[in-house]
Formats: C-alpha cells, sequence, structure tokens
C-alpha cells in the first residue's frame, strides 16, 4: 500500500530524529527514525528501506559500523551519511566505502534532495 | 845539717799543701807556678777513677771532655801567665765514663811579698744546675717551635733530638694514635732507620703490639726493660723488629690531652737491658707534656683551617657572605665571599659609604632607613635590597642581622647576606615556563575542543535549518499545514535556544584568560566538561558513566582549570581505551565527599592501565606512553591541582585500566553559603542544565 520510498533516519540526535522525518514527508518520501544503529538492524523497516540518512558518531555501533554490518548481511542499502563533526578527511573515506554521500550539519534542503535523489536512483 | 833543715822544710810545706787539699771536701787540687801538678785530694782520685801519675797528664788523656778541653787550656794558661784568679766550666769524665759538669775555679797562693808559690784549684760539680739549664733551654725552644706553628713533624723531630742529646745513648720516637682505626702513625723517629719505622706505621693499636699498644690501652707508662728476655713480651710483634735494630729496652709512656685522651706515645730505646732513672722520668714527663701540647694545638689549627676552608667554600657555594659592625666605631668585618659579591677588592676598608656607593638608587632611602633603625635599637632585623654593579647589572640581595651587646655594652651585629640574584630570576624563569606549559595545555585543549564545540554547535543548528525548511514548506502547502508549521517553529525556537546554551558553556570556559579564584561547584563544572566532550568521547565509542555526589561542598578555586584537569583527565581516560575492543570502553567520572571536607574527583577508564614502575614517571612532564602526546597534560593539572591546595594521583584498577584522581579541600560551610549567594547573584542568568 505504501507506495512512497521509505528513507531511514538513524541518528541519536533527537532533534534530529523530530525535524527530519518531517522535512523528508515533506518531499513526499516516507520516513522512520531510530535513535541507535542497534534499534535500525532489528526493525522490520530495515528491508523497505530505500535510503539510509545515517549519523556517524553514535554510542554502541557507529554509523560505519552499521554501514560494515550491512555490506555483510548483504543488505545493499544506499547510505547517506550526515554527521555534525566536519572533517573533509572522513567524506572522502566513507564515500569510497560505498556511501552515496556524507553531508555535514547543518546542511541546506537542497543539499539533502539532490543526495537522496542519487540515492534512490542507485535503488 | 842546714840541707837536712831546709829538705825538712820542703817537706813540711809539701805535706801542708797535701793537708790543704786533703782537707777539703770537694775534689781539689794544688799546682805549681808553671801549672804542673802538685798535689790532688783522695776526692780527685776517686771521681775519676785514675791515679796521681795518670792524672798529672790531663791535658793529653781523657778526663775533660774533648770538647771543652781547648778552652780550659787556654783559660788556665791566661791566668798562670797573669797570675790572676780563674773560673771555667767543663765536664769531667767520672771513673764510669759519664761526663759531669764541673766549675773549675784556680786561686794563686802568695807569700808576704806577693809572689805566687802554688795554686789552688778547686772543682765544684754543677752538673745537676747544668743538666736543668739545658733542659730548660731545650723545653723553651720547642715551646717556642709550638708557639710559632712548625709543623708537627718538625717538633717532635726536635723534641725526640733533645731528649737524645740530654739523655745518653738513647733513640728516641713519638708514635701517634688514630683512634679512628685505632691506628699508630709515625709522629717522628728521627734516629732510628725506616725498616724501623715503616712496619710500625699503621699498626692497628692493640696489646699485641708491644709496649707502645700497652701504654696506649691502659693509659699507662710501660716499662719493658729487657724485650730479649722479659717474658712478658715474647710474642709482641714489636720485639722482632726491635731486636733486629740491636733495641733492648723500650720505654712506652702515655701522651694525654686535656681531657685524658691518648693522643699517643712517647717511646725511649736503648740498645742495653734499662729502666729509667728519676732523671729521666722527669725528662719523660717533661716532654710528654710539650709533645701533648704541640699535638692538641696542631690538631686544632688543622680543624680550625678545615672549618675556615668549610665556611669559604659553603659561603661561595650558598653566595651568602657574612659581616659583623660594631654600630658605635662603625667598625665592619667582611667575609671574602661578601667582597666577591659586592666587587670590592678585598684589600680595601669596607664603611657605609662605600656599601652605599653599590646600593641601587632606588634602594638607598631603604638602605639608610635600615642603618638609621639598626643603629638606634639592637633587635634583629632583616631586608632585601638591589645591588647597581660597575657593569649596570642588578644583584638581589637578602639580609638577617643578629644584635648583640659585647663586654663594654656596644651595640653590635653579626649577619649574613645572601646572593638571590639567581634565585630571582629562577623564580621569574619558572613562572614564566609555567605560564607558558598552562598555555600549551590551554592551546592544545582548544584544538581537541573545536571539534567537539563545532559538533554541539551543528547539531542544533542542523535542527534549525530541517525545521525551518519543512515550515517553509508546510507554510507553501495547499491549504497551508498551519499546525505542522506551528510544531515545526517551536522546535526551531528549542533548537535556538540549545545552540545558544552551548555558546553559554563555551563563554564559561573561555572567557577568563588569567587564573581567578572564585567558588566552584565541582558537579556542576564537570558536568560541563562531559557535555562538551561527550560528542569526542562517543566517536571514540566510550560510555561515559556519571556518578555525581550529592551536596558536594563547595570548592574555591579557578574554574578554567579546575576544568581543564577533568577535561585532561577524559581526554587520557578516552586514548587509554582507544585499543580496547574485548569489553566496554567504559568510563566513570565520580565526584564524592573526601576526608576532612575535601572534594575528590575520579576518572575510572578500563584501558590499558600503566605500569606499577611508571606510576612516578605519570606526572614528569614530557613523560608519556602515546605516540603522538606530548605529555604536559598531567604534570600541569598536578601544578594546577597542587595551586588548589589539593592532590591528584593515579591508582591502577582491581581490573583493566587506571584511575586517576584528584581531591581538593572545600571551603568552610559558613563562607561558602555567603558566597554562593553572592557568586549567584554575578550569574546575568540561570541556564538549564
Amino acid at each position: 500500500m505504501e507506495t512512497r520510498p521509505l528513507i531511514s533516519v538513524v541518528d541519536d540526535d533527537e532533534s534530529v530524529r523530530e525535524s527530519l522525518p518531517d522535512l523528508l514527508k515533506e518531499f513526499g518520501f516516507a520516513a522512520q527514525a531510530f535513535s541507535s544503529a542497534e534499534e535500525f538492524l532489528m526493525s522490520k523497516h530495515l528491508s523497505e528501506t530505500k535510503c539510509i540518512l545515517l549519523d556517524v558518531a553514535m554510542p554502541g555501533l557507529s554509523g560505519p559500523d552499521l554501514q560494515r554490518e550491512l555490506a555483510r548481511r548483504r543488505q545493499e542499502i544506499p547510505i547517506v551519511f550526515i554527521t555534525a563533526h566536519r572533517d573533509e578527511k572522513v567524506r572522502p573515506r566513507l564515500i569510497e566505502q560505498g556511501a552515496v554521500e556524507c553531508l555535514f550539519k547543518p546542511f541546506s534542503e537542497a543539499d539533502l534532495l539532490e543526495a537522496l535523489n542519487a540515492a534512490l536512483r542507485l535503488s | 845539717m842546714r840541707l837536712k833543715h831546709a829538705e825538712e822544710a820542703l817537706r813540711v810545706r809539701e805535706l801542708n799543701f797535701q793537708l790543704i787539699v786533703e782537707s777539703i771536701p770537694a775534689p781539689a787540687a794544688v799546682i805549681t807556678p808553671t801549672g804542673e801538678v802538685e798535689a790532688l785530694n783522695q776526692s780527685v782520685l776517686d771521681y775519676f777513677g785514675k791515679s796521681f801519675e795518670e792524672l798529672t797528664g790531663w791535658a793529653n788523656s781523657d778526663p775533660v771532655h774533648p770538647d771543652d778541653l781547648p778552652h780550659v787550656i787556654k783559660v788556665r794558661q791566661n791566668a798562670l801567665d797573669r797570675g790572676e784568679t780563674f773560673e771555667v766550666e767543663s765536664r769531667h769524665r767520672r771513673a764510669d765514663g759519664v761526663y759531669r759538669w764541673f766549675n773549675v775555679r784556680g786561686f794563686p797562693l802568695k807569700n808576704t811579698d806577693g809572689r805566687i808559690l802554688r795554686w789552688c784549684v778547686l772543682l765544684t760539680d754543677i752538673d745537676d744546675r747544668k743538666r736543668a739549664e739545658a733542659q730548660l733551654a731545650g723545653e723553651k725552644r720547642l715551646l717556642e717551635m709550638v708557639a710559632s706553628s712548625c709543623a708537627l713533624t718538625d717538633v717532635l723531630t726536635a723534641l725526640c733530638k733533645f731528649v737524645e742529646d740530654t739523655s745518653a745513648d738513647c733513640h728516641c720516637g713519638v708514635y701517634l694514635i688514630d683512634w679512628s682505626g685505632p691506628k699508630f702513625r709515625i709522629g717522628a723517629v728521627p734516629s732510628l732507620p725506616a725498616t724501623f719505622n715503616d712496619p710500625v706505621d699503621g699498626l692497628t693499636v692493640s696489646p699485641h703490639v708491644g709496649p707502645c699498644g700497652h701504654a696506649a690501652l691502659s693509659k699507662k707508662q710501660v716499662i719493658a726493660t729487657d724485650l730479649k728476655t722479659d717474658p712478658l713480651w715474647q710474642e709482641s710483634a714489636i720485639r722482632p723488629l726491635a731486636l733486629a735494630h740491636g733495641i733492648r729496652s723500650h720505654w712506652s709512656t702515655p701522651i694525654y690531652a686535656r681531657d685524658g685522651q691518648v693522643l699517643g706515645t712517647f717511646v725511649i730505646f736503648h740498645s742495653e737491658p734499662a729502666s729509667p732513672t728519676q732523671v729521666q722520668q722527669d725528662l719523660i714527663a717533661q716532654v710528654t707534656h710539650i709533645a701533648s701540647i704541640a699535638i692538641e694545638r696542631a690538631s686544632s689549627e688543622a680543624a680550625l683551617k678545615r672549618s675556615e676552608a668549610f665556611l669559604a667554600q659553603a659561603q661561595h657555594l650558598s653566595r651568602i657572605g657574612s659581616f659583623a659592625w660594631r654600630v658605635a666605631t662603625n667598625e665592619i668585618t667582611w667575609s671574602e665571599q661578601l667582597y666577591r659579591i659586592f666587587e670590592f677588592d678585598p684589600h680595601v676598608t669596607v664603611t657605609l659609604e662605600l656599601i652605599g656607593t653599590r646600593v641601587h638608587p632606588e634602594d638607598l632611602t631603604l638602605f639608610h632607613d635600615m642603618i638609621e633603625r639598626a643603629s638606634s635599637s639592637s633587635s634583629d632585623f632583616q631586608y632585601e635590597h638591589r645591588l647597581l654593579m660597575p657593569d649596570h647589572s642588578i644583584e638581589y640581595l637578602h639580609l638577617i642581622a643578629h644584635g648583640t651587646r659585647n663586654e663594654d655594652g656596644e651595640l653590635e651585629y653579626i649577619g649574613a647576606v645572601q646572593d638571590v640574584t639567581q634565585w630571582r630570576s629562577s623564580e621569574e624563569a619558572l613562572g614564566k615556563a609555567r605560564a607558558q606549559l598552562a598555555h600549551v595545555t590551554r592551546v592544545m585543549s582548544l584544538g581537541a575542543l573545536t571539534a567537539s564545540i563545532a559538533h554541539e554547535v551543528n547539531q542544533p543548528l542542523s535542527g534549525i535549518i530541517t525545521n525551518a525548511s519543512t515550515c517553509l514548506r508546510m507554510l507553501d502547502a495547499d491549504p497551508p499545514n498551519v499546525d505542522g508549521a506551528r510544531e515545526t517553529a517551536r522546535r526551531t525556537i528549542r533548537d535556538g535556544h540549545r545552540a545558544s546554551d552551548v555558546i553559554s558553556r563555551l563563554r564559561a570556559l573561555f572567557s577568563r584568560k588569567d587564573s581567578a579564584t572564585e567558588l566552584v561547584d565541582l558537579n556542576e563544572a564537570t558536568r560541563e566538561v562531559i557535555a562538551l566532550s561527550l560528542s569526542e568521547l562517543q566517536r571514540n565509542r566510550v560510555i561515559v558513566k556519571p556518578e555525581l555526589a550529592d551536596e558536594l561542598p563547595i570548592v574555591a578555586g579557578d574554574r578554567v582549570q579546575l576544568q581543564q584537569v577533568i577535561l585532561n583527565l577524559l581526554r587520557n581516560a578516552s586514548d587509554a581505551m582507544s585499543s580496547v575492543d574485548d569489553r566496554p570502553r567504559q568510563l566513570l567520572i565520580r565526584t564524592e565527599h573526601d576526608a576532612d571536607r575535601g572534594v575528590r574527583l575520579s576518572v575510572q577508564d578500563a584501558g590499558v592501565g600503566f605500569a606499577p614502575e611508571s606510576i612516578n614517571k605519570l606526572f614528569d612532564s614530557f613523560y608519556t606512553t602515546k605516540s603522538n602526546g606530548m605529555g604536559i597534560g598531567l604534570s600541569v593539572s598536578r601544578s594546577i591541582i597542587e595551586n588548589h591546595q589539593g592532590r591528584l594521583w593515579a591508582t591502577s584498577n582491581d581490573g583493566p585500566g587506571a584511575t586517576f584522581s584528584f581531591s581538593i579541600p572545600s571551603v568552610a560551610e559558613g563562607v561558602a553559603v555567603s558566597a554562593v549567594v553572592a557568586l549567584t547573584d554575578q550569574k546575568p542568568a540561570a541556564r538549564p542544565s
């Protein structure tokens, strides 16, 4: 019944989990928020997810940890990293490891949309 | 008949002369005007042990000591030629071969018309007097040597020679005792060869040595009349040595110090078995007394020289000079070092005016004030002033003086002056270095913090922008989603506040540049540091567990510095766990009450820990176990804590990892309450925590 692509937001920051799904819905996507990588891995939404907006630094499993875990499970969901830690060295490394994009918080609506479109083209 | 009468008369006269000399109770002789011996009384014959015939040829034989003979002959001949009384002192050989001193007086016997008929010669034994005189002169010479600070060896050598001259046919020696051994040291044994002396030098003082050892230990004179036969000395170490050198008797007398300690022994050796006469005992008593004076004087002089040298050296090393100042006469005595400090020629006479020329112009008033005050009262004083040296350099001096009154009631100061220039400059350098270190750590923390700050600020900004975008989109929709827009706008405001909080925290952390003491709630300070470093810790997958005690007493201190310490401990703990993958990277930060109303904060990690042997080095500057660290953090942290009258230490955990803790005293309760009120009043606004 749900035809809109599901975007999952995985971030330990509450304000991100509150705000980002609303914007994604305004864009016309379906959105789900998860406070940790572990929660997302256990979720039934995992298989439906067309793209993950994934925080890099989180307690427990980090964003890259989740990326590796999904690769190990051969679940190739496009990932767009979002991080408040502006480290230019991190971005190319994450993209090299298969991420679609790495956005530095705060990012603009246009950048987010562009990254999502790129991700969805892949899936 | 006439001839017979004349012969008779002559015989009577001869008899008369013989009768006259025989009647004299001392040795006496009658000689003719030409000098031939005519009559000698029995005591002369007895003394010399020779016949009348033997003695008539005295001038060509040995009754008179050969050294005295020419003089005696000359004096006698002069008197005979002139017909005047003569008197001479000379040594005469007794029957046993001993020379004794005699006063020899000859006077003419004249007839009524003044013609000299005969000479009468009287011999008076003056040996005791001569000996006493010689002994006195010898002792006087020895004492003069002692008084004029001759070397001890020279004095003791002269002393031995004196005894050898006075008491015939003996060898003398002085053996000193070094009680730290105790060992014998040769003081002087001038007339015996090295083959006899060398083996004795350094011998341990014991009864086994021989009479010397006995005398030294028993503090009594020991007379070994015959080393060869006396069974007492059969086993003694000295015996074979002595016998090999032809020594048979050995008299050893202790030389006492004034306090009764034995300084050494005085020894007389004879080549024949012998025991001392009373005269010899008197001589021994006299010379051991002189030896004692000489030895004590030498050792006290050596001690004095040593202590003078020590003092000069100590003054030089510590840059302390000493002085004495007699106020009434303005007499000033300076130590060598003080001349050096002031760079004055050691030969100049020091006056207050001269000192004044070196005093820094800005300190002259202080200097004069000090002199005035010191002159008017006798209390101790100390002050610091500067010198302006000829090369325009500045020296800092610290002066301490003690006032006393001498026997005449005059005021006198004895004092010490220390050159503290180096301390001053090194203190300044140290302060500078410490400030630089503190700055370095601050900058290093800043670098690490910048990332955290950016993260903390970016997080709410991201929320704001996302919410604002959503809000616009909701309002642009047809129909506009006003409720949704209102909700997102509200979230925008909340995130804005959140960003503002972060900024406030940063301002609190960095606004104060210099050390400032204020009342600090350690829990609050800790929470701020955790909040600022949380993202960094999370990135390192560190799980922070704060356990902050309730009602923690307030401490007084520099909030920023204390937070630097906490931050440093957190980062160290995080770094220590960076290679840990087999267990949770758990970091426990705890505040609690400490003994004596103190406050303790500890940071416990589950990291690699440290080797027990390195515990003392952990706090050294530049000691680090990290490949990229400078190792300054812990040492600066410790100095910060110590500046807060606290201490910082490290312990190994029972399990993995280490715990770093510090404790600092809290402020007294009353003070805390009022000060906290004051502090809270100062704060512009309470912020949500």
